[in-house]
């Protein structure tokens, strides 16, 4: 390095430097410029055996990382950079689900490398890693053909199968991998080794390795599960041979729905190939194929399309007629209003309805046959609901009851629907005028123009969408009575906002869902935050709960600080004479932060720390303040500050390593 | 398109989603009291409204922005959009038609033959997916046209693209491919 420098006392630049001194030393005026310079230099030490070894560590080429630690890491990861700590974390789960898959070594490294480059190309951001691992192992498997289904890992993982096939499709696209197709010869000897066919199982897996071939020339495999064809197939190779297996354990084996099989089966017995006999199966190949099932399926339904469309146009027909009738009988029944019978004289006391039927039945009149045969197909289902059969006989009686059925049909309705006869019924006879009349205007409005205002909408019609007042109520009713639960929950959510308001624990919480992270503990009291955080942790045995439940009991309650100040300092007293790690960790942060500095505390207490020793007033002063920062270190708060401090010290140096990793656990919860 | 038969392929679209904005803020709550054909989410705030004449089901935000689907064609659509805004507007919001712009567009078409799936991909690869565990269709995706196509064994096609136009040409692109690979 002193190649170019200049001596700072005498300006001269020859400079020599030794390295084995470690020195560089100015040969004009003697001073020494630089001491102790590290060198790059390998060096040698002895070994008990009498060799000499080079001196150094092993790094590895993935971490940059700081250097170990002295006294050792407590974890593997720390101290490691993310990218790191993501790429061991990785390979360890890739690990573990692979050997449950009883993968080879050299897949485990395949997926590995799989997972480099993904986490490389940055996939694993937004997703579980476990989907990401799960995706990258599946794609190993299909690249080397090894029998393994995605449902299997899927049922390991107990994740939806869709799911964790989204995410490979997604790694196989970016990763630029063709994955070979699922050929489901691949599995007929995986299922037949679980299926227990014995000495046969070569002869059966023969066997149904031909069916398949043949159900693949037949059309039945494309767009199907393979597992499904491999189980058809296995099943009728083991009757072939006289195994009998039955359709369940078939299906335990290879984990389709039994209708599933049942209907791969079916498909199998219409092609030509299930009348052979079993000897002339294996001999002969039948020439043709078959369409896909699929296929014919969508034949046939085609053809019940066309009868049915047929079958329509008839109806229609007789329909014009009758609607012809229809409106002779809305005549009449005009005419004869005031005659309706007793029974129905109530439902027509209410002008509007009758103002809106005379109007509907005034349009009606005034329609083409068509739309009155329209007007019938909607009808249709309210005279269902009247229990009327013989509304297409065209006899007078029958006319007679249809025209009284239409007066009454909604006043009917309006018993039918009950507590609402306005708005149903308004509701309801709006639709069928509104889609009687639109009908009769769709020729004009599908010509209208680009601009908003007006041209081509119709106004009266887009009217008829508002409710007016009354109607407005009853919907507003209705929805009430629909959701009351969401606005029961919403009310009550309302009110706790509000109590908590007023206790000044109000937190601002934002609806994030992490599934992973754990909720966050909220107690009322600090006791109470504890032990609810120890069993999630369960961290340790040793931790003597009857300590920490009379804690709780005699503890203080965070608004009160003057009385239970002397009550917690002898309480910390006793617990720290009983040496319970639980107290150490309670009365520790408090009283040691002081003489301590332990690093995991929040800086607020650290800050404070100066000042607890010095006053007890301060300390009471503080105790809200510290209560505060981490719900469970600070609990009762005015802890301590007395001068039992020093006896109590002692006695806490004694679990100074407990008592680090307790905090550590806790500060890292 | 149909350079290689002369049967004419009839495309036929079955949904076209589109989206405008209203630059107004919209009450909620009025439009579900006093509109007669819609339905109030309370707990996703939005309102759905649906349009009998073209056949459209509305999402309302109070923000003011309104996604319509159901309609069968581009015009349709667009006129949908713009009853609803008139009943909006009737119900007593300044509002104005902005920001039309139609989003998806889903068609179906139907091949006179079948396909051979595994084959198809292998030819097609890596524009073609196709996972039978998954799905039973090979999903063909083209990134200029910014159209997914779904092929099925049958021969039907399940088209969907930004606009129509996309769709079509879609159908134009993929037809040689299929026939190659057809039964």
């Amino acid at each position: 390095m002193p190649g170019g420098r200049v001596c700072a006392a005498c300006g001269c630049s020859e400079i020599e430097v030794d390295a084995a001194r470690g020195d560089a030393v100015c040969t004009g005026c003697g001073s020494v410029l630089e001491d102790n310079i590290i060198v790059s230099e390998v060096q040698f030490v002895e070994n008990s055996g009498g060799g000499s070894s080079a001196v150094g560590q092993f790094v590895s080429l993935d971490g940059a990382g700081k250097t170990p630690t002295l006294g050792g890491g407590f974890h593997a990861n720390l101290g490691k950079e993310s990218r790191a700590q993501t790429l061991q974390n990785g390979k360890r789960q890739i690990h573990h689900l692979g050997n449950q898959l009883q993968l080879n070594q050299h897949c485990l490294d395949t997926a590995f490398n799989f997972f480099k480059m993904a986490v490389s190309k940055h996939l694993t951001r937004g997703r579980k890693m476990t989907h990401v691992i799960a995706a990258c192992l599946y794609l190993v498997c299909r690249t080397e053909g090894t029998p393994h289904m995605l449902l299997d890992l899927s049922d390991l993982l107990q994740v939806n199968v869709y799911v964790l096939g989204k995410t490979f499709l997604l790694l196989a696209r970016e990763l630029c991998i063709n994955a070979p197709a699922i050929d489901p010869c691949l599995y007929i000897p995986r299922f037949a080794h679980m299926l227990e066919f014995g000495d046969k199982n070569h002869e059966v897996s023969m066997t149904a390795l031909r069916l398949l071939q043949r159900m693949k020339r037949d059309w039945m495999h494309t767009g199907r599960r393979p597992s499904g064809l491999c189980g058809a197939a296995l099943l009728v190779a083991a009757r072939m041979h006289d195994f009998r297996r039955t359709v369940k354990e078939v299906i335990r084996v290879v984990k389709v729905c039994e209708s599933t099989l049942r209907k791969r089966l079916t498909e199998f017995e219409d092609t030509p190939t299930s009348q052979l006999t079993i000897d002339e199966f294996m001999k002969i190949d039948l020439e043709e194929e078959c369409d896909p099932p699929s296929f014919t399926a969508g034949q046939k339904k085609l053809k019940i399309q066309q009868l049915e469309k047929a079958l329509s146009k008839k109806l229609e027909d007789f329909e014009g007629e009758i609607s012809s009738y229809q409106d002779e009988i809305e005549i009449e029944l005009e005419n004869s209003r005031p005659k309706a019978k007793g029974v129905f004289a109530n439902f027509t006391k209410d002008d509007s309805i009758e103002d809106n039927t005379s109007s509907i039945l005034g349009e009606e009149e005034a329609e083409d046959e068509e739309l009155e045969a329209a007007a019938n197909h909607l009808n249709k289902d309210f005279y269902n609901e009247l229990h009327e059969k013989d509304r297409l006989k065209k006899s007078e009686d029958g006319e007679w009851k249809n025209g009284k059925e239409a007066t009454v049909r909604p006043p009917a309705l309006e018993s039918l629907l009950g507590p609402l006869p306005t708005a149903a019924s308004l509701g309801i006879t709006e639709s069928i005028k509104e889609c009687i009349s639109t009908k009769d205007r769709e020729p004009g409005e599908n010509t209208g123009d680009g601009e908003l205002d007006l041209s081509g909408i119709d106004d009266s019609e887009i009217d008829r969408y508002i409710l007016n007042e009354t109607e407005a109520q009853i919907k507003a009713e209705l929805w009430m009575k629909e959701n009351a639960d969401y606005l029961k929950e919403q009310k009550e959510k309302e009110a706790r906002i509000a109590k908590e308001k007023e206790l000044g624990i109000y937190k601002e919480h934002k609806p994030k869902k992490s599934a992973k992270k754990r909720e966050p503990i909220q107690a009322s009291t600090a006791g109470e935050a504890i032990e609810k955080m120890l069993e999630q942790k369960k961290i340790s045995s040793k931790i003597n709960y009857n300590v920490l439940r009379d804690l709780n009991s005699k503890g203080s309650n965070t608004p009160k600080k003057e009385d239970d100040s002397t009550d917690d300092s002898t309480n910390t007293k006793k617990l720290s004479r009983r040496k319970s790690i639980a107290s150490r960790n309670i009365a520790n942060p408090v009283n040691s932060v002081g003489k301590r500095l332990r690093p995991l505390i929040s800086t607020q207490l650290a800050k404070k720390a100066a000042t607890e020793e010095v006053t007890f007033q301060n300390a009471q002063a503080e105790a809200p303040d510290l209560e505060k920062p981490a719900a469970v270190l600070v609990e009762s708060g005015p802890v301590a500050y007395n001068p039992d401090e020093e006896v109590e010290e002692e006695e806490i140096e004694e679990d100074d390593d407990h008592c680090m990793s307790a905090l550590q656990l806790m500060g890292g919860n | 398109m149909d350079a290689e038969s002369d049967v004419a392929l009839d495309i036929l679209i079955t949904n076209v989603v589109c989206v405008f904005r209203t630059r107004c803020h919209l009450n909620l709550r009025k439009i579900a009291l006093e509109g007669a054909n819609v339905i109030y989410k309370r707990d996703v705030g939005k309102v759905l409204m649906k349009l009998r004449k073209p056949r459209i089901t509305a999402t309302i935000w109070s923000s003011g922005k309104v996604i319509c689907t159901g309609a069968t064609s581009e015009e349709e659509a667009k006129f949908g959009a713009r009853r609803l805004a008139r009943s909006l507007q009737k119900l007593g919001f300044q509002v104005i038609f902005t920001d039309f712009k139609v989003v998806n567009v889903l068609a179906v078409c139907n091949m006179p033959f079948e396909i051979r799936l595994p084959e198809f991909t292998k030819n097609n690869r890596p524009h073609a997916s196709y996972e039978p565990e998954l799905h039973p269709a090979v999903c063909y995706r083209i990134k200029t046209l910014r159209a997914t196509l779904q092929i099925f064994s049958t021969g039907s096609i399940t088209v969907t693209g930004p606009n129509v136009k996309a769709v079509a040409s879609a159908v134009e692109q993929i037809y040689p491919f299929v026939f190659e690979s057809r039964k």
